[in-house]
């Protein structure tokens, strides 16, 4: 008995030894990340040390394997990629040899068959318990309820899914089951397909909880060495994340690229811990998500806007022959007036356009109504400023692709969309969409006109849908 | 059909009679994508020099290629000018690409020019090795032309009196170029030309 105690003390002993040797500041920026060995924010030095004292696992960038067609199958190992044809084999004059790098995730670092990725491989850091939630808004009994059975769902550890109109005040959901995990010393995180999303989450979260640490990444963020407990992440992000998160709620699950890509979903689940629910958000859930949370979690559905009033029920007009009128340099007559009347009326709008191309076409037609209006999309350079001067009304419209479709908030923003018969535009798109539409209470209704070269089975659905939710009906 | 290297996006295929019979060249990048590339199409000559061709001008897509191909590393990006490399290039004058500097090699685990060559599927020899270190780049125009010689001919390989073909990413000052040619001629080259991807503004 004493020599079984002996040798326990001296492991114990030995545990500290080593355990006193890190250095903390490492271990809060890595304690759940996943990250290339040459590119920390720490001297290659000190993560050397803590690789040799066992503190951080190393792991080859790239996992090689034979088929039992005898063909080679490559994994990143932090992107999970398994799409063939996003690698690259070439030769490689450091690893002098056939070397195999991923496309799918070149633009955070390369990783390659001789790179090295490295994760922490110690005790895990301790977040704080003490945190206040300092939103003083009043959750309608439906909010109350999808907030309730969300926290159930987080002690059940199963997936939940909230299918909330647009505008039904999502966001304030979540508020409580995060203050609830948080105050169990949970990390948490918040994972948007869109940028756009995350701009706009960042200061309502840090207005709600401003005791908690909360880090916002996104490309193009600052990269810190902050290890925060609540992290507001693109789906994108998260590549970098593995095993990080107690719960991982995604925000417009079915936003492109999220559905469309296998892998940031993959990615997801390995951002969260084994046993870490992922629970979904979103106005427009597709059949699959659907489908899937019906077997294994729960869902709750919110019908009605938070203000209590209905969505606005899309408006067909004609608009024939719209891509010849405006390659003609000619601001089609019904879409002219429609513009015209917004800017006389001084009600702000957005005008969506299924193509760059066309829409920068037209951008030059609507500068002569006003030179104030703008056409934005996603790899434009001055976005996030235009839709700031949006919302100050230093500008009186947008035109835009469908980045703008979701999670903003204009007050009394009267939306057009200009070729909705294209396929861009499906069911889910439209809906949230129209969903830009009345958000607040001072202007809870709003012009959504949908200008068509023909009328498809996407439009009739999503105003199908759009009325059936205003009866106060399930979809299904 | 495959997808475009640089912006992901599906290839959109013209059906022709070409296509049909397999005639047609893989592209690796779409149209939107190539029409964003500007062509310069400069010919000239030079003291050293005997001729410099130039196809592209260093316009904000080109800057991106050059960014993901040579500081992301982005190896499949070789092949964006592969068919434009090799209806240039192929023949008989021996291709000299413009080496780096072995370590320099090593750190980004390849050598982009060399790349180009191989993706395009022509054959080169290297018969310069570079003496030191530093980087075009980060010179001035005074510090580029005072620089000491930047190559030296590769131990244990001999120029023949005929014409040889240098190539290299970018164009600036011709500074490297010159300083290649010169080394080449003092070997006994009876010509020496020059071809860059990109012609950079002074």
């Amino acid at each position: 008995m004493v020599g079984l105690n002996e040798e326990v003390n001296k492991i114990r002993n030995g545990v500290l030894r080593m355990a006193n040797t890190f250095d903390p500041s490492v271990r809060d920026f890595l304690a759940g990340r996943i990250w290339l060995r040459l590119h920390t924010p720490f001297p290659i030095e000190t993560i050397d040390a803590h690789i040799q004292s066992q503190h951080i696992k190393t792991i080859p960038g790239i996992k090689t394997t034979k088929t039992y067609a005898n063909q080679t199958r490559h994994i990143c190992n932090r992107c999970e990629n398994t799409i063939q044809s996003r690698f690259t084999t070439f030769d490689c004059a450091k690893c002098e040899g056939p070397c195999t790098y991923c496309r799918h995730c070149l633009k955070m670092g390369r990783v390659s068959t001789c790179t090295e990725l490295i994760v922490w491989n110690a005790e895990q850091p301790i977040y704080p318990t003490n945190h206040t939630l300092a939103w003083q808004g009043i959750l309608t009994p439906r909010q109350q309820q999808a907030s309730n059975e969300l926290t159930e769902s987080n002690t059940k550890r199963i997936p939940h899914l909230i299918h909330a109109v647009c505008g039904s005040g999502k966001t304030e959901i979540l508020f409580e089951p995060i203050h609830k995990l948080l105050l169990a010393g949970k990390r948490v995180c918040i994972a948007a397909p869109r940028v756009d999303v995350i701009l706009e989450l960042e200061p309502r979260l840090r207005a709600a909880f401003p005791e908690t640490a909360i880090e916002a990444l996104y490309g193009g963020a600052e990269t810190t060495t902050d290890s925060a407990q609540l992290i507001l992440a693109t789906t994108h992000q998260l590549y970098r994340f593995r095993h990080a998160f107690d719960a991982i709620f995604v925000d417009e699950a079915d936003a492109f690229p999220y559905t469309a890509e296998e892998t940031l979903r993959r990615a997801v689940r390995k951002a969260a811990k084994p046993e870490a629910p992922v629970h979904f958000v979103t106005a427009t859930p597709s059949d699959k998500l659907l489908n899937e949370i019906k077997k294994t979690g729960q869902i709750s559905t919110i019908n009605r806007r938070y203000h209590g009033h209905p969505l606005p029920i899309p408006r067909y007009d004609s608009l024939w022959n719209y891509t010849k009128h405006i390659q003609k340099g000619k601001l089609p007559k019904k879409l002219n007036n429609w513009t015209e009347e917004r800017l006389r009326r001084k009600e702000p709008f957005l005008i969506f356009f299924h193509h760059i191309g066309l829409m920068e076409q037209a951008e030059l037609l609507f500068k002569q109504l006003d030179t104030r209006i703008h056409a934005v999309h996603a790899s434009h350079p001055d976005r996030k400023e235009h839709v700031q001067a949006l919302r100050n009304k230093e500008v009186p419209g947008l035109l835009t692709t469908t980045i703008l479709e979701r999670g903003i908030t204009i007050p009394n923003v009267q939306v057009a969309v200009v070729g909705a018969e294209q396929l861009i535009f499906n069911k889910g798109a439209l809906i949230q969409i129209g969903g830009r539409v009345g958000r607040s209470e001072q202007h809870p209704s709003g012009d959504f006109v949908l200008f068509h070269h023909g009328i498809t089975y996407a439009m009739d659905d999503a105003k199908k849908e759009i009325i059936q939710l205003n009866k106060g009906g399930v979809p299904n | 059909m495959n997808d475009c290297l640089l912006c992901e996006q599906k290839i959109a295929s013209v059906p022709s009679w070409k296509a049909l019979l397999a005639l047609e060249k893989q592209t690796a990048i779409c149209q939107d994508c190539s029409k964003k590339f500007q062509r310069a199409d400069i010919k000239e000559e030079d003291k050293l020099l005997d001729q410099v061709t130039s196809l592209y001008t260093y316009n904000e897509a080109m800057r991106e290629y050059l960014h993901q191909f040579k500081f992301l590393q982005d190896v499949a990006l070789a092949s964006v000018f592969a068919n434009e490399l090799r209806t240039l290039l192929k023949g008989d004058p021996t291709i000299v690409p413009i080496p780096m500097h072995p370590e320099k090699r090593i750190e980004r685990t390849f050598a982009p020019v060399d790349e180009l060559l191989k993706s395009a599927r022509l054959p080169f020899t290297h018969l310069l090795e570079k003496t030191g270190m530093e980087a075009m780049g980060e010179k001035s125009k005074e510090q580029r032309l005072a620089v000491k010689p930047l190559f030296r001919l590769k131990p244990g390989t001999s120029v023949q009196p005929s014409t040889y073909i240098l190539l290299d990413d970018i164009y600036t000052t011709g500074t490297t170029l010159r300083h290649a040619a010169t080394v080449l001629k003092e070997a006994g080259a009876t010509r020496v030309e020059a071809v860059t991807l990109i012609r950079a503004e002074r």
